[in-house]
C-alpha cells in the first residue's frame, strides 16, 4: 500500500449459529502510533450489520494512509500496519464464538 | 470502545469512516468483482497499486447496485485511472 493512494481490503465474516445475529464491529490499528494516519473512507464498521444463520459475507474497507506518514520520523521503521476488526453481538445476553477473519 | 487493554495513558480512539458504512452485499452481487480484485492481488504479490483498476470496478459495481453511495470516482482517488480511460476512448 502506498501512502496517499486509496486501497481496498476485504474481510469475511460468518454467522456460525442457527439464529440471525445483529453484529457491530470496531477496529484497531497496530502499531498504535500509525492509527492517526489510517483514514477510512468507507467500511462496514460502526453500524449494526445483520447476518442470517450460517451466512458468510465479504466486508470491504476502503481506506488510505495519510501521505504525511512518510514524513513522520517515528514511522520510519514502520513497514507493516495491521488493521483488525472485532465483531460484537449487538444484542445483550447471548454468547457466541468469535468468527474467524481472513 | 477500545479492544486493546493497555496501561498507557493514551487509548486508541476509533474514528468513524469519512463516507459512512457499506451495506452488506447479502446476495453477493459484487462477489465476482471482488474475486477478480483478489486474484489480481495474489498475482501481483499483494501490491495494492497494481490492482487499483479492479478495486475501482468493484466500487462501481457497488454504486450501480445501491450498495454504496454514489461518489465521483475522481474523488475516491481514481482520478488518474479515469483520465487514462477518457484518453483511450477516442482511439475507438
Amino acid at each position: 500500500v502506498v501512502p496517499g493512494e486509496t486501497a481496498l481490503a476485504f474481510y469475511k465474516a460468518k454467522n456460525p449459529t442457527d439464529k440471525p445475529i445483529v453484529g457491530i464491529s470496531t477496529y484497531n490499528v497496530i502499531p498504535f502510533e500509525a492509527g492517526q494516519y489510517f483514514n477510512k473512507i468507507q467500511c462496514f464498521c460502526f453500524e449494526e450489520q445483520w447476518l442470517n444463520p450460517q451466512e458468510e459475507v465479504d466486508m470491504p474497507v476502503f481506506f488510505y494512509i495519510d501521505p504525511e506518514f512518510v514524513e513522520d520520523p517515528k514511522m520510519a521503521k514502520v513497514d507493516l500496519i495491521t488493521l483488525s476488526y472485532t465483531f460484537f453481538e449487538a444484542k445483550e445476553g447471548q454468547k457466541l464464538p468469535l468468527p474467524g477473519y481472513q | 470502545m477500545s479492544t486493546a487493554m493497555n496501561f498507557s495513558s493514551k487509548s486508541f480512539k476509533p474514528r468513524p469512516p469519512d463516507k459512512g458504512a457499506f451495506p452488506l452485499d447479502h446476495f453477493g452481487e459484487c462477489s465476482a468483482f471482488k474475486e477478480r480484485f483478489m486474484q489480481c492481488l495474489r498475482d501481483s504479490g499483494y501490491e495494492s497499486s497494481a490492482c487499483r483498476q479492479r478495486a475501482m470496478a468493484y466500487l462501481e459495481c457497488r454504486m450501480e447496485r445501491q450498495l454504496m453511495a454514489n461518489e465521483p470516482l475522481e474523488k475516491l482517488g481514481f482520478k488518474d485511472l479515469i483520465d487514462e480511460k477518457s484518453e483511450a476512448k477516442p482511439e475507438k
